[in-house]
């Protein structure tokens, strides 16, 4: 998933910068609460604290926060993190992950055992459990729905129903039998035909559906799970036919209750919910793990009645909230990290109110790209390989950590990231930061410096390096480091500024220079990071439009192999390639810090999953 | 009159119709293609010219132009493009949050700097007048971020007199809980310049003869002050309140956002930052409406407060 920008007005970025000073003050000041949790050997908290919510009902109720407002929460359409959060805490996939494995491993949610690729990874049997239910809606003429095979057939083929916008097509797209030919026949006669018979999709009978791809994928499984790939019921999606997105009726733990856009959403447990019993296994890399299994093994699955999420956009309203206990669990806040984590550690005051961290790496890395097809800066003649290697050479990523992301960030070397199925964590990539042998090339190749001391081309063409991006806080500070890097190495630092929207129009039409991007994983297996790169996917997710005959080869032939030792080692093969070329320069992948109050138990942020809510649990107060 | 109001009224429609030729040539030119926002993180050409089409931004600029004269006239301006909401129910969910603050803030903003101003202009050259006036140049340097992250924390988290943040159901629940700090807030930021601005025109009027002459009457100070001079300094004062009541349609952008207020202020700067065209087209013909409008009562109350004004 791509992380868009965040959008700062020069008053908000003014904003940041008052509440971090603040935020010193507030963790300096912090409140010196009794302990209302012991902790146990391991660290972890034998709680026995209780959520200061008063629930009359004895319902339990967990509050949780978004940073950023939510679009709406139709599965093909919800194109930002918030909505589709909320799209899979409703909504029904085939299959989810196992709540602690680490890497994240597929498990069935609503089907009967894991699908195998037969024929080659071309087919795919999917068996419905029985008892599925929709939650209750007026369009069900108050009868229990059942979810059968045909509302996964429809809900795929919403994806190519172009009136309402789906964001999320690229993950079948031309990938299932007689999709794509049904798509373009309804294009063609101006409608789609929702009756028609899929050639890809056969429904063998209510709950059984066989999968027919166009050409072997071992990750139609990731797909199955992705929250876009919700399950719907056609009936309430033609009862709304333009803002399916305001009336979400899934079949997953939760339904949504309540709706103030942009401000507050509450969740209540579907009354039809299957229920299931919590099982799984500590995932041997998280000693927290354990105590989570002691909490939680054989308890019903969604035992949170009422979730309740609002909206705080501003990071000192946040964190004042959670430290009001309005809020039960968050991430802190970029701006409060120094004082929330003196030294990499949850400050004494937060340890004493019996807040627990959670630290994680997100499946997801940055990077810088040059455009392949720039005149200067692209292309395979080796001036133009030295003039990029030692750019990135040049590029200070450990400053980035230190002063920019404040020590949250690890460095990214291998193409694929840490936690993903393919990578290499103790990789370590031949490109390192070293300004002097980056000078040396640049001298090497004829990138003469001039009486100003910048270079130029070894041809004599000024040399400037030109850097897109938005006008954020955060890009300024980018801009400053960029520029002391190119200065280093004598080469003008230019700052191009523009809306995103234009970003993005320019970059599918290759029209970029350089620019900073982050990918985040839609499905953590290697296979989502190194599509970046492939060159039938210019205009579209390779967005340096990187052009590699050798690289795509080995890109193609590592899709059709499932995941393993032979896959691993065309993956390092591409690295090669990939480093040889330098196209990009590898970013940093960003470090998640997570505070939970005491009450809250059996928590643990998983690296894919979006909602949580039906494997964890609140200690509640009896109500008045 | 009836004939000044209908004239007025007519001269609407040719500002209405520069103002949409503006933000027609505005969005064109510098707003950026929300197609591409819109499209998602992989999408190719062809999905980017559908949405383009699902938008209506493939066609001629004249039909886009016809269509939004349209919007103007039937005050139909359809669905967010970003999030699909009528822009309707928009305004209609999110104004009344809005004005729950702005309201109350702009009566008293108005009543308590026109008394403190006619304190310290009475006053005038006092101690008195000189503390109020470095309170009112200080306070006034001072950004209205600082006032919202100190309040926030001191008066809501650190003393619990108001809540952090938050917005209820209930009418009284929103306005004495949820809004009573946002308010106050905004009443200290705003405060300072009205006083300073509101004595300055009650300065000019005790400067008159007709004060002289009142006082030498034998009037009481009080009526002086709150008679005469008040009447004859209300029509600025009248002025700088029209100017402010069209505000009342954007909401308190900041505040709304710190204290998360589901105001219209939040939606403005979102719908700018998502290129969400018919919001901001609607958005910006109100306000241009009600600037119009607020002009006409303001010249209207002129000649209610001072029958001597012609209304030409």
């Amino acid at each position: 998933m791509k992380t868009w920008p965040t959008w700062h007005s020069g008053v908000t970025a003014l904003a940041s910068i008052a509440s971090i000073a603040m935020a010193t003050l507030m963790v300096g000041c912090g409140d010196q609460s009794p302990k209302s949790a012991k902790q146990d050997a391991s660290g972890a908290l034998a709680s026995t604290a209780t959520s200061p919510v008063q629930s009359v009902d004895g319902k339990k109720v967990v509050r949780n926060v978004f940073v950023a407002g939510e679009s709406g929460f139709d599965p093909p359409t919800a194109h930002d993190l918030y909505s589709s959060i909320v799209v899979d805490g409703i909504f029904d996939t085939l299959l989810t992950y196992d709540y602690l494995a680490e890497p994240a491993r597929l498990v069935p949610k609503i089907v009967t055992e894991m699908p195998v690729a037969e024929e080659n990874g071309t087919l795919y049997t999917v068996k419905l459990k029985k008892g599925v239910y929709f939650s209750p809606h007026e369009v069900f003429g108050g009868k229990k729905r059942e979810l059968v095979a045909q509302d996964v057939v429809y809900s795929m083929m919403r994806h190519f129903d172009d009136s309402i916008k789906p964001v999320w097509r690229f993950l079948i797209d031309g990938k299932i039998v007689g999709m794509n030919a049904w798509y373009d026949a309804g294009k063609k006669a101006g409608k789609l035909d929702w009756d028609a018979k899929i050639p890809g999709l056969e429904v063998v009978d209510s709950h059984t559906l066989k999968i027919k791809l166009t050409k072997p994928d071992f990750n139609m499984g990731y797909v199955m799970a992705h929250p876009a790939m919700g399950i719907v019921a056609r009936e309430v999606i033609e009862k709304y036919p333009n803002d399916a997105q305001s009336h979400p009726v899934g079949s997953s733990a939760y339904y949504l209750k309540e709706w103030t856009r942009g401000q507050k959403m509450v969740l209540e447990r579907n009354p039809y919910w299957r229920g299931g019993t919590w099982d799984f296994k500590p995932s041997g890399k998280d000693p927290h793990d354990e105590v989570i299994v002691k909490q939680m093994q054989g308890k019903p699955l969604a035992l949170i009645d009422r979730v309740e999420i609002y909206v705080i956009e501003e990071e000192q309203t946040r964190w004042l909230s959670f430290k009001d206990k309005q809020i039960d669990l968050m991430n802190i806040p970029g701006g409060v990290t120094p004082q929330a984590l003196p030294g990499g550690k949850l400050a004494a005051d937060l340890i004493a109110e019996g807040i627990r961290l959670q630290k994680m790496v997100d499946p997801e890395y940055t990077y810088m790209y040059f455009q392949w097809n720039d005149p200067i800066w692209g292309g395979t003649e080796t001036h133009k390989v030295a003039l990029r290697r030692a750019v990135a050479m040049a590029i200070d990523r450990d400053e980035e950590i230190t002063v920019i992301r404040k020590g949250q960030a690890i460095r990214a070397d291998f193409l694929v990231p840490p936690g993903v199925v393919g990578a290499k964590e103790d990789f370590v990539s031949s490109i390192q930061y070293n300004p002097k042998l980056a000078n040396a090339l640049l001298d090497k190749f004829g990138y003469k410096k001039g009486a100003d001391g910048y270079r130029t081309t070894p041809d004599g063409k000024p040399l400037t390096f030109k850097y897109t991006s938005q006008s954020t806080a955060l890009e300024r500070e980018f801009d400053e480091l960029y520029r002391k890097n190119m200065e280093a190495i004598g080469i003008r630092y230019e700052a191009e500024k523009e809306k995103f929207a234009d970003s993005l129009k320019r970059e599918k039409r290759c029209q970029i220079q350089t620019r900073g991007a982050a990918w985040i994983a839609d499905y953590p297996d290697g296979d989502n990071f190194v599509q970046l790169l492939y060159s039938k996917n210019i205009g579209e997710s390779n967005n340096g439009c990187y052009k590699s005959a050798v690289f795509d080869k080995l890109y193609e032939q590592s899709t059709l192999l499932p995941a393993g030792a032979e896959r691993d080692k065309l993956y390092m093969e591409m690295q090669k390639q990939f480093e040889a070329d330098t196209p990009w320069v590898m970013g940093v992948t960003r470090l998640r810090n997570q505070v939970i109050r005491p009450w809250v138990i059996g928590y643990k942020k998983h690296p894919v999953l979006l909602a949580e809510w039906m494997y964890y649990d609140v200690n509640m107060s009896k109500g008045k | 009159m009836l004939a000044y109001i209908v004239r007025r009224l007519w001269q609407i429609i040719p500002t209405l119709l520069g103002v949409i030729l503006l933000i027609f040539f505005l969005f064109n030119v510098v707003g950026g293609d929300p197609a591409y926002l819109l499209a998602g993180k992989i999408s190719n050409p062809e999905q980017i010219a559908n949405i383009r089409k699902q938008l209506g931004i493939d066609e001629p600029y004249y039909v886009q132009l016809w269509i939004f004269v349209k919007q103007v006239v039937t005050f139909d301006f359809g669905s967010s493009w970003s999030t699909n909401e009528a822009v309707s129910s928009i305004f209609a969910t999110r104004l009344p949050a809005s004005l729950m603050i702005g309201i109350p803030l702009l009566i008293l903003e108005t009543v308590i700097a026109v008394v403190i101003a006619l304190g310290v202009a009475y006053l005038r050259g006092s101690f008195t007048d000189r503390a109020a006036m470095i309170t009112c140049t200080v306070a006034q340097s001072v950004s209205i971020l600082v006032y919202i992250i100190i309040f926030q924390y001191v008066l809501a988290y650190k003393f619990g007199w108001f809540p952090v943040q938050g917005w209820g159901n209930g009418f009284f629940e929103n306005l004495f809980k949820f809004a009573a700090l946002p308010i106050l807030i905004a009443l200290v930021v705003s405060l300072a310049p009205n006083i300073r601005l509101y004595r300055t025109f009650l300065l000019d009027e005790t400067n008159q003869d007709y004060v002289r002459t009142a006082r030498a009457k034998g009037l009481s100070e009080n009526r002086v002050m709150f008679v005469h001079v008040l009447r004859n300094a209300s029509i600025p004062i009248i002025t700088n309140l029209m100017i402010q009541l069209p505000g009342l349609l954007v909401g308190l952008f900041l505040i709304e956002r710190f204290f998360s207020v589901p105001g219209i202020g939040r939606e403005v700067i979102l719908a700018v930052e998502r290129s969400d065209f018919p919001v901001i087209k609607a958005i910006t013909v109100y306000v241009a409406l009600a600037t119009m409008l607020a002009n006409l009562a303001a010249d209207l109350l002129y000649k209610a407060v001072d029958p001597r004004v012609e209304l030409k």
